[in-house]
């Protein structure tokens, strides 16, 4: 009996886990089946707890420009897994994949950026594909 | 005269207050972890669980709940409402930057670190910089009533060899128990055996049982896993630091920026 667990449990307990993951709140405000990726300049980094988030200016085809929100995990997070403040600075031309708010919203849950270095920074699981096929 | 009056009355009732005041102050019992004897050679006895420790997220083994009353019906009304909407988020008070307490803090996606001192262990978490004191210097566990219920509740600890058997009562009622799902009674009381895998010494084993009667009508089990990491030490997470997201009147998280 100690080590069954059904599989309506399990369920529910995968449900639990993805905002364990995220810790400060779920993902339930992104719309995870999708990914949209944008060009455009840096032009705000806020390196906080409990999201770093940073903000890039998109030019439209019309010429009107869009500031987008791209949300990360905490600083912490992101201090062990080598991503640092050092490698973004505003004015960067930078290209975006994000899972968007499913409100609408300019911006979304950060998956991939491609830096100015020209090197890919990817989050963990699936993303990690973009960082192998183009990191040489 | 009379300011006269009213001065003295004021100072004699301000001295029967500090009397009273220090009287209860010697009432209260000085247990061994504040004494002054103190034996730090004790600490050598005890292993080692210095560094700071990564949950094995998704690892969890176990048995399953079985709940009871309002708490079961709560956990089925949660569990349709996520079924029928996969961007449904149960509404919890750590999507307000509040600390979800105990048990919930000794299983963030963060680190813990353990600070072991005579009389009294002082468990770090570093999300929301959640603090928690397991006393291990022989007091007794008070009762619930004579616990005025808060996040971390309270706890005594012993060891039974090198497994630290912890039991905590006196948390705040409707904090996440085991799966955002369920929450807890006042009622609740959670035992926690901590020890070292036999086999990995960098890997930590948290065995739960939670005792519940308004909750669940038998006691249920769950176990984690750590990894050990001495490289790293716990960084500072201030969750009011740039908390963006505020919730709606049903609780779900608003992007907002």
């Amino acid at each position: 009996m100690r080590t069954i667990i059904t599989r309506a449990f399990i369920v529910s307990l995968l449900a639990g886990l993805s905002h364990a993951v995220l810790a400060h709140h779920s993902f339930s405000m992104f719309d995870q089946t999708k990914k949209v990726t944008h060009s455009g300049v840096v032009s705000e980094v806020q390196w906080t707890n409990p999201h770093v988030w940073i903000f890039i200016d998109v030019k439209a085809d019309n010429g009107t420009v869009e500031k987008w929100g791209m949300e990360f995990t905490s600083k912490v997070h992101l201090a062990r897994r080598n991503f640092s403040q050092d490698q973004v600075k505003i004015g960067d031309n930078v290209e975006f994949t994000v899972s968007p708010y499913a409100n609408g919203k300019p911006g979304g849950r950060f998956y991939t950026i491609k830096l100015a270095s020209g090197q890919y920074y990817c989050d963990v699981g699936a993303a990690q594909k973009v960082c192998d096929d183009n990191n040489k | 005269m009379q300011a006269n009056r009213f001065t003295i009355s004021a100072l004699t009732l301000a001295l029967a207050l500090g009397g009273a005041a220090l009287q209860a102050q010697d009432a209260r019992p000085v247990y061994p972890a504040s004494s002054d004897k103190v034996s730090y050679a004790e600490l050598d006895k005890l292993p080692d669980w210095r560094g700071i420790w990564q949950p094995n997220i998704g690892r969890i083994t176990g048995d399953e709940p079985m709940l009871i009353g309002e708490y079961k019906k709560h956990h089925d009304e949660e569990q349709a409402k996520l079924k029928a909407n996969s961007n449904y988020e149960v509404p919890e008070t750590l999507d307000n930057c509040e600390p979800d307490g105990m048990p919930s803090m000794m299983t963030m996606p963060y680190s813990l670190e353990f600070l072991v001192t005579p009389g009294k262990i002082v468990i770090n978490q570093e999300a929301l910089m959640m603090v928690r004191r397991i006393f291990t210097d022989g007091r007794p566990l008070p009762s619930q009533d004579e616990i005025d219920p808060n996040y971390f509740g309270y706890s005594v600890g012993r060891w039974e060899g090198d497994t630290l058997v912890v039991e905590t009562i006196g948390t705040k009622p409707g904090q996440r128990l085991g799966t955002p799902s369920i929450t807890n009674s006042d009622q609740l009381k959670i035992t926690e055996r901590i020890y070292l895998d036999a086999a990995n010494k960098d890997l930590l084993h948290l065995d739960f049982t939670y005792e519940d009667p308004n909750v669940l009508s038998q006691p249920w089990h769950q176990n984690h896993t750590f990894r050990r990491d001495r490289t790293w030490d716990i960084l500072e997470y201030v969750c009011a630091e740039n908390n963006r997201h505020p919730l709606d009147e049903n609780g779900q998280t608003q992007a907002d920026f």
